[in-house]
């Protein structure tokens, strides 16, 4: 076991989100790859279904919605309702740096992929 | 909902507050020679008080307990009118005084930069908060 937990910090990072993701569920079986236990707590309202897919999904919408929000706060404000300018602003930037996320974590899940599929067999 | 500017909430309740102050400041600027308010007295000069709001939502994980401004209420200032003599004027008294709001415009225009080097402030720490996450997510790469 030793080896494997020595190669944590190199662990795929697609992995580490995994079990991030599943803070109650126990480390996988090689037992190499344990997060920190501050990590763990970390995670955010544990998704309804354990599937690293339906979080990628709940990621997804939350984007969305924030892109809708900051669509409706600029519509708001052109459409000459009394919204602050900041407010719009704001929804905006909201909007971008979490897109931006996403795409930083699609862009992350195809390079451990790209990596996997590279490997030596 | 997914909080990926930290501590935008903050800056946006002082956003809101001191956009109210600067509302109420250019109010007071534009109320200067008002004479004859709503209630048939001169304008009275409109002051801003700040306070800290309550989060409403206690954080459970006992992370740091942030409290944004909210504007607590906007109250009158209490000063005497200013008394000139225009005997001329619609509301001028028997002696020909007239009652003008107790408004300095000197005042108002400090205050005005006050509340307008406090938003900028707050705009300065928005685009820090925004370059941070932009940072953070470009973290790890070449």
């Amino acid at each position: 076991m030793t080896p494997i937990t020595a190669l944590n910090p190199t662990t795929p990072s697609f992995l580490q989100g995994a079990d991030l993701l599943r803070p109650e569920s126990t480390p996988i079986s090689t037992g190499g790859i344990q997060m920190p236990a501050e990590l763990g707590q970390t995670a955010a309202t544990p998704p309804s279904t354990d599937s690293f897919s339906s979080m990628l999904g709940q990621l997804v919408s939350e984007v969305n919605n924030q892109q809708a929000a900051s669509t409706q706060a600029v519509s708001a404000l052109q459409s000459g309702q009394s919204i602050p300018l900041h407010h719009a602003v704001i929804a905006m930037e909201e909007a971008n740096v979490s897109f931006q996320l996403m795409v930083e974590v699609r862009n992350r899940l195809l390079d451990s992929y790209q990596e996997i599929m590279r490997m030596q067999v | 909902m997914i909080q990926v500017i930290s501590g935008i909430q903050n800056t946006s309740a002082a956003l809101d507050a001191e956009q109210t102050r600067l509302d109420v400041i250019s109010q007071n600027i534009a109320n200067v020679n008002t004479t004859h308010g709503l209630d048939g007295k001169p304008y009275q000069r409109q002051v801003v008080v700040f306070e800290s709001a309550l989060q409403q939502a206690v954080n459970q994980d006992g992370s740091l307990q942030m409290s944004p401004v909210q504007v607590a209420k906007i109250e009158k200032d209490n000063k005497p009118a200013l008394q000139i003599y225009d005997p001329g004027n619609p509301d001028a008294d028997n002696n020909g005084m007239v009652s003008m709001p107790n408004i300095n415009v000197d005042e108002e225009m400090a205050d005005l930069i006050s509340a307008s080097r406090a938003y900028e402030a707050n705009l300065a720490v928005a685009k820090n908060s925004h370059t941070m996450a932009m940072e953070t997510l470009s973290m790890g790469k070449v």
